[in-house]
């Protein structure tokens, strides 16, 4: 089937492409080089921005603790009812609602209808993979990953404590990776969520775990040096200590600090950003932490942007959640220890722009997209639903391009907060290109996909068209038409075809000498067998296998 | 696992996974001789009963396609179903799923009495929970509400309290409002037993969790524990490294205020130390069909679906309650004979062949076992772990998803 864009304007940054007038063709779901041959299918764009399927690298899509904020926010769903598909007959799909908590079906729509054809979810435990990928089977119109966290499991720790060697590190990770059938590593708040089961309720960059006595420098830089050796092509995805507390910028300085050069992926940064001047001992530290992030090319970051509004905050990090749960809105959390693994913690919060925290929060993450200069290094996330909603991206993309609206809601904010912030000195728009490389380009470079966020030909046929519109946040609101492998899935920012995604995962070469010791832990003190820990490829996306990328290690 | 199995000797198979009651345990052993599967090792009295399934014989085979053509009729005619009893793997979930969703109905599980009433704590305040592994290597204080676990969860002490842990070298099991029989007992081995008997669980566990969290309430004895029997288990929980509370709703009455009550205790506990909540339940993969409801619909269990929308409500759309407007019942129970409760109108069966109905039912169509005939995957009760079940032998019968497949008519 040989489908042509004709009129377009091609975004394409990855080819050094900025709004090149020139048709764009795909065969089979795979892009090809424009011909004159006679095609299946034409549409005719009349000048509309042509780009890649959009990629979101970190967004809560999946697992556990979203079926808990689903259960615990069921006024979310209540006030988001089922959306009607006019263009699908008005066929119930079975695809829910809600906003914060969206179901799968809702959740594949949605970011459909931005233009989005590939989401990762960044924290899934090994204990809950099983499930977590039974979740993403059901999420339609979007190929999905998961990042594996690690760091606070029982074994990795007394590994380290016990001075075991890199290599049966790296041979651990190969093999969690394998098993869970993920793409990445995470770390979330390393060695915390560990130490709140000893009692801990808090833990600095170099304080020692309670009972391993590992500090929390010592998880990231050993894992660093685990997915480095074994070739995982995305860096440490880590979510660092102390989240959300003021002074925490100090502890990210230290956490670039301590990397020595290797690379590494801050998340969710805003929520690290944060220092203890003012009356009210906090302030943003934006400016100090970007400027660390500008001079050190192995940092790539990702903000975890607030939007003001109603959400709920689901993470793995229980010891941070714990600690905020008498912040929740409505009044109830909900936290668990999961599995000598990791934990979670769900906390309903609304971000409220007359509160001065609040509103500070929205200003350090616009002043971290503004002043952190390379766009390839720097990736657009709310962390949804723990920021807002992925649903709240047309908006946020306005503020970042358009510098008399951002200043205009800048003005409706508490007001303190507006004299804490630098945000109205800062002149900078974003550009479309750059938009097409925070959402595109960038993350699947950095996530190592080759024929994803570009447009050349051999890249996958993941395409969102968009109609030119000086008001940006209508422009992205509604994608013009999407393409998912080829397949027209969206038409004038509705679904109008539900397509199956399917499931990145890496694999590694790992030393199998592991699955002795592996065999043991895991029957004995876990009390269930790693056989039955692991995932075989068939349980992936109703039995059609993920994608994978073998990875190519040595490096060190 | 899976094991071709022909009138040859006996076939032991290891690391059976079990999918009856929610623990989740995956180290059973068992024969299969032909059509027999035999408990060996490592298998409750419950599970053994079940793993022996009676179809041993030819009587039972698959339903002919004009069952199935009488139950597409009825689902065609049906304006309000009731979809209930689900008890299925998640596979068989999601067929049941795909075929309320075209015909409407109310979803509901043969279990979840014990479920709701845990939710009508958790949704209120939320609550701080652990799981299996967790309590193994942490637990030091093991604080079980109402009556020994064992009855409906075999092993549970010896999955939950084994001798070794990596974090606690002593255990203390503190029961509040009942006692432990033998079977509890030689599974906890030299584990300390403290048994306090309580006529009112609730009033009982509200005083230990003020005696937790603040001063003393006054009085003499509460819900029929004496005061000084209350104050050492709270002294015992409070200075516990890490507090677990245990309950099977289920078997309680009433369940919601002992789920809210012991909330609130672990609450209060960790405000100081660390502890944790582990209800439990989960038979028949309600805690996966509930996943599953979750993370489709938005919504748990008792849910309706009508036209292009779905709606939750605990108490409508309970089985009994949905049963008083419905036109059809769907029963699903593929785990164990479980019969459909009363109903007037007609009534579909996809389930165990062994079922015995009061009066015949308009459709039955049996189906194989999860575990036993097919693969499938099942949740534990703590709704994080979930597992995969194997087949024993080879089926003769569908499973719960082949079968509710076939009722959809190919578009």
């Amino acid at each position: 089937m040989r489908i042509r864009l004709r009129g377009g304007r091609v975004l394409d940054p990855a080819n050094r492409e900025n709004a090149v007038a020139r048709d764009v063709e795909f065969v089979d779901g795979r892009v090809v080089a424009p011909t004159g041959e006679r095609a299946d299918a034409e549409y005719e764009l009349g000048g509309a921005i042509v780009m890649a399927g959009g990629i979101d690298l970190h967004s809560h899509i999946a697992g556990g603790k979203m079926n808990l904020a689903r259960l615990l926010m069921q006024e979310d769903r209540r006030a988001y009812p089922e959306k009607i598909l006019p263009q699908m007959s008005g066929s119930f799909c079975g695809c829910g609602g809600g906003r914060a908590v969206p179901t799968a079906h809702a959740t594949g729509c949605r970011y459909a209808e931005l233009g989005y054809t590939t989401v990762f979810e960044p924290a899934m435990l090994g204990a809950n993979a099983r499930a977590a990928h039974l979740e993403m089977a059901d999420i339609p119109n979007l190929d999905t990953g998961a990042y594996l966290v690690l760091g606070n499991d029982d074994f990795i720790l007394r590994q380290i404590a016990q001075g075991a060697p890199q290599e049966e590190i790296n041979a651990y990770v190969g093999w969690m990776l394998k098993a869970t059938q993920a793409f990445a590593i995470k770390i979330v708040n390393p060695g915390g969520i560990n130490a709140f089961k000893f009692n801990a309720r808090k833990l600095d960059l170099d304080e020692a775990n309670p009972h391993y006595e590992v500090t929390p420098r010592k998880v990231l830089t050993t894992l660093i040096r685990a997915v480095t050796e074994l070739g995982v092509p995305h860096p440490i995805h880590l979510h660092g200590c102390n989240l959300g507390v003021p002074g925490n910028d100090e502890t990210t300085l230290a956490t670039i600090a301590a990397t020595e050069g290797r690379r590494l992926h801050l998340t969710h940064l805003q929520f690290h950003s944060y220092g203890t001047e003012g009356d009210r001992r906090f302030s943003s530290a934006a400016a100090r932490i970007a400027e660390m992030v500008n001079a050190n090319p192995n940092i790539s970051v990702d903000v975890g942007q607030v939007m003001f509004g109603q959400t709920v905050t689901a993470s793995a990090d229980y010891m941070s959640q714990y600690r905020n749960r008498g912040l929740a809105n409505p009044k109830k959390s909900i936290g668990m220890d999961i599995e000598l693994d990791a934990g979670c913690g769900v906390v309903p919060f609304e971000y409220r722009d007359k509160n001065f925290v609040n509103a500070l929060q929205w200003a350090i993450g616009l002043e971290l997209f503004l002043l952190v200069e390379d766009p390839w290094r720097i990736f657009l996330t709310t962390d949804h639903p723990n920021g807002g909603p992925f649903t709240t991206y047309p908006h946020l993309i306005r503020l970042l391009m358009d510098r008399d609206f951002r200043n205009a809601q800048l003005a409706t904010l508490n007001k303190t907060a507006q004299a804490h912030t630098l945000l109205g000195q800062i002149t900078r728009e974003y550009s479309l290109e750059e938009i097409a490389i925070l959402t595109r380009a960038a993350p699947a470079r950095i996530l190592g996909l080759a024929d994803k966020g570009h447009l050349a030909p051999g890249a996958v046929a993941d395409i969102a068209v968009h109609d030119e519109n000086a008001d940006r946040e209508a422009m992205f609101s509604k994608a013009k038409l999407v393409f998912k492998d080829g397949r027209l899935i969206v038409r004038d920012g509705e679904v109008v075809d539900l397509a199956p995604g399917t499931t990145h995962v890496v694999r590694t070469e790992f030393d199998t000498a592991i699955e002795g010791k592996l065999d043991a832990w895991f029957d004995r003190t876990v009390g269930l067998k790693a056989k039955h820990f692991r995932l075989s490829d068939g349980e992936l996306r109703g039995g059609r296998g993920p994608t994978v990328l073998n990875c190519v290690g040595g490096a060190s | 696992m899976s094991s071709e199995t022909s009138a040859g000797a006996p076939l032991i198979v290891n690391d059976v996974v079990c999918g009856f009651c929610g623990l989740g345990c995956d180290d059973l052993v068992v024969e299969v001789a032909g059509r027999e599967v035999r408990p060996k090792a490592s298998v409750c009295p419950e599970a053994a009963r079940l793993l022996r399934r009676l179809d041993t014989a030819d009587e039972a085979g698959p339903a002919a396609d004009e069952v199935y053509d009488r139950a597409r009729r009825l689902l065609d005619a049906a304006r309000a179903p009731v979809f209930a009893g689900l008890g299925a793997d998640i596979d068989g979930g999601r067929a049941i799923l795909d075929l309320a969703i075209r015909h409407g109905g109310v979803l509901d599980h043969a279990a979840s009495d014990g479920l709701f009433a845990n939710y009508a704590a958790v949704q209120r305040t939320g609550w701080l929970s652990t799981t299996l592994a967790e309590v193994r290597n942490h637990c030091d204080v093991l604080l079980v509400i109402g009556e020994d676990p064992t009855a409906a969860f075999g092993r549970f002490f010896e999955r939950a309290l084994p001798a070794e842990a990596l974090f606690t070298a002593s255990r203390h099991v503190i029961v509040l409002g009942g006692s432990l029989g033998a079977s509890a007992r030689r599974q906890l081995g030299g584990a300390t037993v403290t048994e306090l008997a309580a006529d009112d669980p609730v009033a009982a566990l509200a005083a230990l969790g003020q005696m937790v969290s603040g001063p003393a309430p006054r009085g003499a004895s509460f819900g029929g524990a004496t005061a000084e029997a209350l104050a050492e288990a709270a002294a015992a929980l409070k200075g516990a490294a890490y507090a677990v509370a245990v309950w099977n709703a289920a078997a309680l009455d009433p369940a919601d205020l002992i789920a809210e009550r012991a909330t609130r205790l672990v609450d209060a506990l960790n405000v100081t130390t660390r502890a944790g909540v582990f209800p439990l339940g989960g038979r028949d993969n309600v805690t996966g069909i509930n996943q599953l409801l979750l993370w489709r619909l938005g919504y748990p269990l008792r849910t309706a679906i009508r036209g292009e929308a779905s709606e939750h409500d605990a108490s409508l759309y309970a089985t009994g309650a949905a049963l008083k407007d419905a036109d059809l019942l769907v029963w699903v129970s593929a785990f164990r004979p479980e019969p459909p409760p009363a109903f007037d109108g007609p009534v579909i069966v996809i389930g165990h062949p062994d079922i015995e109905c009061a009066t015949p039912p308009d459709v039955f169509i049996p189906v194989g076992t999860p575990g036993v005939d097919h693969a499938g995957t099942v949740f534990r009760m703590d709704s994080i772990v979930s597992l995969p079940l194997g087949a024993l032998r080879v089926a003769t019968l569908p499973s719960v998803a082949e079968a509710v497949r076939r009722l959809v008519p190919v578009r």
